[in-house]
């Protein structure tokens, strides 16, 4: 697959996140990652031809956002599009971008992820989602009592904690190598300077300190709910060789759909006998390195933005999606190797875990690896970036997306 | 303490106003020829899982289509009332009061089908003796109405190949 024209990302903006902006509203929150990516590419919004933006729909209790924040979007005048893809919003917003650019549609398309989690009430825009498969479970005679209790308090936690346990039965890991996974995130979250759960002295004893929340995880496991959006300009090869110093390629995207876990397609259970089984993230993944050309992810690739609001899924993705052996994830982070200064430095932004503004975080994670490829990322890595993966995971706990982005264009040779 | 830089001096100048939202009507259309045979099955007393022929994987509970082959599963087959856990948990409610002693849950794969589905093991066995590959056997509630329910949980039956599954788990 060929692309007539090369889509390249020049520039990421980034709000402060926080559990509770309440200085702003939505769409200053959202003006605020907008004019620090403008402002950082150095152009006038006006160069800009057309606006993709997404967020979860229904969490802020405003379900049309464009219609209140059109012009905070810098989208006066221009075509607008809106994706929501649930927990992968920012990813498919970020594709969607790509596809805007490669078409040779339009030359400069705004991408916006955004969440303002602390206005509305989280389980009204679940509610959307879930009442659904509520409907259907009631159908066996599944009571809503006993289905809550069951699906873990319902959403993603219900799902993770049979993902966890079932990698912990495969890879062995233990409850330690979780805790570490978080204490390298939050201390990495530390440093950068806009996240959310910055801890910078937090250790694998405090994490294991807390409560259950769902066997086997814990509370001091868990992600945060923030405040916060993420912006992206994207373009043409042409115009990001003029604009910016080192623009980004994107050279792979792919976006695929697993079983919903557990519950299966119409709640008659998941044909999917293994959570961490994770068939959809393996075949985008391969689909997306063979667009960028990229046979030896594990040697290729050298720096990773994975989607894990809890720790067991980082260790679970990156082996996934190629980057480690199967079961060998938990000794590469005792071993440092997934360490900023190491060989292959695993989100280094603080990841989802640190930080979750859903609507925004899937896209967060190929802006921080474009970042990091720019050389201007919170948290830099010491090493030189030349290939980054931008991993995303949501939608009914089904969804995965895949962006794998280069310093060089898109081989020629394909 | 320093305040966070995105506070900005301006802090007042937004408002907050609640809204209030209790408005829920939703239509759902099922296909019901599926549970149907399934759930009269379980008030006989029969487990039941239903054969797409073109592939022969069983679904438990059963599916209105296989995915696999695109047709219409419509053989009904018998299933022994064992089956093994294929992943398990353990669920606080927060109605409980007694957090010692959460609900286990399990997802259990019917010995001869295919799929998992959601259950639960009494309360009164340790969740952290839950293991995957652990054979776990029906047991039927005193009054069976035809629902998923009829099974009222799943007690641990003795497993002949304890010793491997402790020695895969402690490697
Ligand atoms: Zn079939």
């Amino acid at each position: 697959m060929a692309h007539k024209v090369q889509p390249a990302i020049i520039s990421c903006g980034f709000c402060e996140h926080a559990s509770k902006r309440s200085d702003v509203n939505m769409a200053e929150l959202v003006n605020e990652a907008v004019e620090d990516c403008i402002k950082k590419a150095n152009i006038d919004w006006k160069d800009i031809d057309a606006v993709i933006n997404g967020n979860m729909p229904a969490f802020e209790g405003a379900n049309m956002p464009e219609l209140w924040m059109g012009d905070h979007m810098a989208a006066k005048n221009k075509p607008m599009l809106r994706v929501t893809t649930g927990g992968t919003t920012g990813g498919s917003v970020t594709i969607a971008g790509y596809y805007s650019v490669a078409s040779g549609l339009y030359d400069m398309v705004l991408a916006i992820g955004f969440e303002q989690q602390s206005c509305g009430d989280t389980t009204v825009g679940l509610a959307s989602v879930g009442l659904g498969e509520f409907t259907i479970f009631s159908d066996l005679g599944y009571t809503i009592e006993r289905m809550r209790s069951n699906m873990g308090g319902g959403a993603a936690i219900g799902i993770a904690s049979y993902q966890a346990m079932n990698y912990m039965r495969r890879s062995r890991a233990t409850e330690e190598d979780l805790a570490r996974v978080v204490v390298q995130n939050r201390r990495n979250a530390a440093k950068n300077w806009w996240t959310h759960l910055k801890m910078p002295s937090i250790t694998i004893e405090d994490v294991l300190d807390t409560p259950y929340i769902s066997y086997p995880l814990r509370f001091g496991m868990v992600c945060p709910a923030s405040d916060g959006a993420c912006a992206m300009l994207i373009t043409t090869e042409e115009k990001a060789k003029q604009i910016a110093d080192i623009p980004v390629y994107i050279n792979g995207v792919a976006s695929y759909s697993n079983e919903s876990a557990i519950l299966g397609i119409d709640c008659a259970g998941a044909g999917q006998v293994d959570p961490c089984e994770q068939l959809g993230a393996m075949k985008s993944a391969e689909v997306a390195y063979g667009q960028a050309g990229i046979s030896f992810p594990n040697k290729e690739i050298d720096y990773a933005e994975v989607y894990s609001p809890f720790p067991n899924q980082e260790l679970m993705w990156v082996e996934r999606v190629g980057l480690f052996e199967e079961n060998k994830a938990p000794e590469a982070y005792q071993n440092g190797v997934t360490a900023l200064n190491g060989e292959l430095p695993v989100n280094c932004s603080g990841g989802v875990n640190s930080t979750n503004a859903i609507g925004a975080s899937a896209m967060e994670r190929p802006a921080e690896a474009a970042l990091q490829i720019m050389g201007k990322a919170g948290n830099q890595v010491p090493k030189t970036v030349h290939t980054a993966l931008g991993h995303g995971w949501g939608g009914s706990i089904n969804l995965i997306t895949h962006v794998v982005m280069s310093d060089e264009p898109q081989r020629k040779w394909r | 303490m320093p305040l966070p830089a995105y506070i900005k001096k301006d802090y007042k100048r937004t408002r907050t106003l609640h809204g209030n939202w209790y408005l829920m009507n939703y239509k759902y259309k099922f296909n019901l020829s599926r549970t149907k045979v399934f759930l009269k099955g379980l008030k006989e007393g029969h487990i039941l899982g239903l054969k797409c022929r073109s592939c022969n994987t069983v679904s438990f509970p059963p599916r209105l289509i296989c995915g696999r082959c695109l047709v219409m599963p419509d053989q009904w087959v018998r299933l022994p009332e064992t089956g093994t856990i294929a992943t398990g948990s353990a669920s606080y409610d927060t109605n409980d009061k007694n957090r010692e002693r959460p609900l286990p849950v399990i997802a259990v794969r019917q010995d001869g089908a295919d799929t998992v589905w959601l259950h639960n093991m009494p309360k009164d066995i340790d969740f952290h003796s839950i293991y995957i590959g652990m054979p776990v056997k029906a047991v039927w509630a005193k009054e069976r109405t035809g629902s998923w329910f009829d099974i009222d949980h799943y007690d641990a039956i003795e497993d002949p190949a304890i010793e491997l599954n402790k020695k895969e788990q402690e490697k």
